[in-house]
């Protein structure tokens, strides 16, 4: 292929292989022809003509040939070897059925986990030029902060300040909840609270009506009047009304407009969001100490024009210091800085994606070590066909090529049922996956996932394809035509399959280790004490929203009457409420002093948790000193507090802390409320069982009443039985409060397992799957060895030998290939596990026990392999085996 | 198989350039093409049909000749060769390199 004429020339070839032969036929006859005719002018008969011009050329379809060979036959033979594929692999249905669903597993398998690799990490944000946006993040390291919300008043003079920002919007993170009422039942709606300038910012257009405006981020009133729908609410709550902009609807108590609806599959940054609302703060909270002081939105800008990420965070840092010297009450600490937003986004879900990548990576190593093994056995067995061929002259490249398709083949048909797999197992794992454990929960495959397939089916097509190819290509036909001959390639394919076998065991062990330390580590969490006991308590959350509840006396009174009624249901032991039930998140965090400590000491983080009194009671959180709240502890009655077993053991070490007194100032001055300490209660997790305790105080909820709270019901039989009338008793109450989920705390309990479990369960199902076939590949083999060994065990039985003796030649042998590849997989798994570090609980990565017990089992696993075709061999009558042969 | 006992078969390497100097003069087919090398060298040389037809092939690939079907005097249809503008420039590249050759030999055979 020398120019792009000859290239030309040759795809012409091939594709028109049929009318290149008619050319060539009749320029050839031409040929003829023209010869004759001469040979009639010089004065010969006709058909003495013809024969001398026949004759003359030397054979016509020779010189067929060789055109076709300079025409180029490869795609030719192509399709010719890619026919002799399937053919033979028609001819045996069971290997070609084992070895494409061995395949369609691993290449499934690998499909699935990498379409959401796909959709997390690697499919741009659906915003307007993504790579622009950045998240600004604020720091503290007095109070271990990093990469934290940000305080609304710095985000501002940064948006006002640094030059090589565009634009700076904010959002809730996480997203909130609005009731919407008057349509029906009341309903919790997902709600995304952002800065006007939010949607502009992103790059999204309404697709019916409007976005928020830039100016609808104040507001004098305090309340948000407008609100942009979702495309999936718009379809499900409104029926897809193409005159749903200007209705309004009420939203905590409010009517508010509907002005726009967001494009389909829009849902940023609130996954599954049913409505965006501006923020509409008061313009006097700009200058308001809280604005600055409080860390509640994610901050996220688009670089202006030009700006590299280095130079807006250096106008950022001088900002940021600028700042500190401006306000030193609440910024003397604090610094700041940005990450590229969906760098920032991905964050702590990489870590598990990557890790079941790679492990259905082994999973797919080990199937391709099966199939090529299954390959190698076949190919013994053809041994003398393909002797056969070469004797009759077929080149040693030409067979090789042709065993290479063969793989190819099969990796080609695996890789189509394995896309069919995989599309099904996307669906399986969008309904598996915990929910917010990826940033998305919709994947697909599309033409990037099903290029990824094509190279894992070329490669794995290749790679199992390889050893069977080197053996058709380097025999030497005179040993295996020899009757019973079993020369020196017998023995150099065993090398091949044993290393085959060496090898899936090792990927084995390093796969079934992973799952292993998992399985360990999620044993431990399940064992862990959350604090309080979960079985038999009922949560439900409870928003006061309405202008209703516009006062504390009246959520007091509220709350009061809901508790009080519940507590008198039957079945129920007690109730009590909490702002955020334990295992459930955390509330918010402040500064404390201790009086008597030397003036300016002061401690940061100290966790707020508002409860009602029989709290410890129902949750059967203990009181390890002084006492629990009482009903006596009422809003004007002296300020009290418990506090955690982590705070007394922090800040009282050798003291009593009952009776003592703190402040949640940094600087106490007149005002300063001071709360008397008159208890220590046992330490509840807060955000998860993989997180030790914060420190905490608990505080009376009559002194700190808050509309937002979790009930809590302890019952004598089943928690759930009681929720018809929990329910009853809240529409009872006010039948504009919607309900949301009620779940026990047990299910809390489980939930905050979830991701571990997911992850753990994963892995699980991959070892095993790999231990399988790792086991069906040691069984493939020795049963091969035993076989192969029968006339010699015949022998050995005959002359007397005992039958465990002979049975232990084969076990050994299988033995030695567990233990090689036990002792490979160790060393690899090793460095390997040290990836799964941050994903452990109260385990190592080269865990001992772990360490020990999954090779015995694998080592165990593979003499009961290597035991069963050992019986089989040494049974065989030794008559019968003499004559095997 | 030589058409006459005195005529010799065309060296394989050789025979690229012989079909390249005689399609210089005009487009052929392949008949004529074996016609011509054989009365150009006065009957020496004697074309092997069966490697004629393979060589046209490989040099229509390399680009230096293009084939096209066209009506004979005789009102008959033949593929015609024809040099291309690369074919051109070889031909003198392959004459050059066969003269250095010629030379080269004939140098070796005046040594004894």
């Amino acid at each position: 292929m020398t120019s792009i004429t000859g290239l030309r020339a040759r795809l012409r070839a091939l594709m028109r292989r049929r009318a290149a032969e008619r050319e060539l036929d009749e320029e050839l006859r031409f040929h003829i022809e023209m010869e004759t005719e001469k040979n009639v002018r010089a004065g010969m008969r006709p058909s003495d003509a013809r024969w001398r011009a026949l004759r003359d050329f030397g054979g016509v379809e020779p010189t067929k040939e060789e055109h076709r060979d300079v025409r180029g036959r490869w795609l030719e033979e192509l399709v010719g070897d890619t026919r002799y594929a399937l053919r033979t692999l028609r001819r045996a249905p069971v290997l070609a059925t084992a070895a494409i669903l061995t395949l369609a597993l691993g290449i499934g398998a690998n499909a699935t986990i990498f379409s959401a690799v796909n959709a997390e990490i690697l499919r741009p944000l659906p915003l307007a030029n993504p790579s622009r946006l950045v998240m600004l993040w604020e720091e503290n390291p007095e109070k271990n902060w990093h990469q934290q919300v940000c305080a609304p008043a710095n985000a501002f003079d940064w948006k006002e300040q640094v030059k090589a920002f565009q634009d700076v919007a904010l959002y809730f993170e996480g997203g909130g909840q609005t009731t919407m009422t008057g349509e029906g039942l009341p309903q919790i709606l997902k709600t995304a609270g952002v800065t006007g300038n939010f949607f502009d910012l992103v790059g999204v257009r309404a697709q019916l009506g409007r976005v928020l405006t830039p100016d609808e981020t104040w507001s004098v009133s305090g309340v948000a009047r407008t609100a942009v729908i979702s495309d999936h609410f718009w379809r499900e709550r409104f029926a897809a009304d193409p005159r749903i902009v200007g209705r309004s609807i009420r939203l905590d108590g409010q009517p508010t407009e509907i002005v726009g609806v967001a494009p389909r599959g829009f849902s940023f940054p609130v996954e599954g969001a049913d409505i965006w609302q501006p923020m509409a703060w008061k313009p006097e909270f700009r200058d308001q100490v809280f604005f600055r002081r409080a860390h509640f939105v994610r901050a996220i800008a688009r670089l202006a024009p030009g700006a590299t990420p280095e130079a807006a965070d250096a106008q950022l840092q001088t900002v940021v210091s600028r700042l500190k010297q401006q306000y030193p009450a609440t910024n003397k600490y604090m610094g700041a800085g940005l990450t590229p937003l969906h760098r920032f986004l991905i964050g702590d879900t990489q870590l598990p994606l990557f890790v079941l990548l790679a492990a259905v990576a082994l999973l797919l190593l080990i199937a391709c070590a099966n199939v090529g093994n299954l390959l190698l056995v076949r190919a013994a067995g053809r041994e003398r066909e393909v002797a056969l061929r070469l004797t009759l002259g077929a080149g040693r490249g030409r067979l090789a090529k042709q065993a290479l398709t063969e793989s190819l083949v099969l990796s080609v048909l695996g890789g189509v049922a394995g896309v069919g797999l995989g599309v099904a197992g996307t669906r399986v794992l969008e309904s598996i996956l915990p929910p917010g454990m990826l940033r998305t929960s919709h994947f697909t495959v599309d033409w990037t996932v099903l290029g990824y397939v094509l190279a894992i089916v070329l490669g794995s097509g290749l790679l199992f394809g390889i050893a069977p190819a080197l053996w058709a290509g380097r025999r030497s036909p005179a040993e295996s035509l020899k009757e019973g001959g079993r020369g020196g390639d017998t023995r150099r394919m065993r090398r091949w399959t044993e290393l085959l076998v060496v090898g899936e065991v090792a990927l084995a062990v390093v796969l079934t280790l992973g799952a292993g330390l998992l399985m360990r580590s999620f044993r431990e969490l399940v064992r862990v004490d959350p604090g309080f006991d979960p079985r038999g308590v009922l949560e439900t959350r409870i928003v006061l929203a309405s202008q209703k509840y516009d006062s504390a006396a009246r959520v007091r009174l509220f709350f009061d009457e809901l508790l009080r009624r519940t507590a008198a249901l039957p079945g129920v032991v007690g109730a009590a409420a909490t702002r955020v039930a334990p295992l459930a998140g955390t509330t918010y965090t402040s500064d404390f002093v201790i009086a008597g400590r030397p003036a300016g000491e002061y401690y940061t983080e100290i966790m707020h948790r508002p409860v009602t009194p029989d709290y410890f009671r129902v949750m059967h959180v203990p009181i390890r000193r002084g006492r629990a709240f009482t009903a006596a502890d009422r809003a004007d009655a002296p300020s009290v507090v418990i506090i955690n077993e982590q705070v007394a053991a922090k800040y009282f070490k050798g003291q009593d802390p009952v009776g003592q007194r703190l402040t949640f100032d940094k600087v106490p001055n007149d005002s300063s409320q001071w709360s008397t300490i008159v208890g220590v209660a046992g330490g509840e997790r807060q955000q998860a069982l993989s997180a030790e305790p914060l420190t905490e105080v608990y505080i009376p909820f009559a002194q700190e009443p808050s509309q937002g709270m979790s009930i809590l019901a302890r019952t004598s039989g089943d928690p759930e039985s009681i929720g018809p009338a929990l329910r009853r008793i809240v529409s009872e109450l006010d039948p504009d409060i919607p309900i949301s989920d009620m779940r026990t705390m047990e299910a809390i309990r489980v939930k905050s397992l979830a991701r571990e479990r997911f992850l753990m369960t994963m892995l699980v199902i991959f070892a095993a799957v790999g231990l399988l076939l790792a086991v069906i590949g040691v069984y493939g083999v020795l049963a091969q060895v035993a076989r192969r060994r029968t006339r010699e065990m015949g022998i050995r039985i005959a002359l007397g030998s005992p039958i465990g003796r002979v049975r232990w030649l084969v076990v050994r042998h299988g033995l030695g290939l567990v233990t090689l590849g036990v002792g490979i997989g160790l060393a690899v798994a090793l460095i390997a596990t040290r990836g799964l570090g941050a994903l452990l609980y109260h385990v190592a990565p080269a865990d001992p026990v772990t360490f020990v017990a999954i090779p015995l089992l694998l080592a165990l696993t593979g003499v009961v392999a290597a035991w069963i075709p050992a019986l089989q061999a040494s049974r065989a009558d030794p008559a019968i085996a003499l004559r095997s042969e | 198989m030589p058409a006459a006992p005195s005529a010799a078969d065309v060296l394989r390497g050789t025979l690229d350039l012989l079909v390249l100097k005689t399609l210089t003069l005009a487009p052929m087919h392949g008949w004529g093409i074996s016609q011509r090398i054989q009365q150009f060298s006065r009957g020496v040389l004697d074309v092997n049909q069966g490697s004629l037809y393979p060589a046209l092939q490989r040099l229509e690939q390399k680009g230096w000749i293009e084939s096209e079907w066209q009506t004979t005097e005789n009102n008959r249809r033949a593929k015609y060769y024809s040099l291309t503008r690369a074919g051109r420039r070889a031909v003198g590249d392959e004459a050059a390199s066969w003269r250095r050759y010629v030379e080269a030999v004939e140098l070796i055979l005046q040594v004894s």
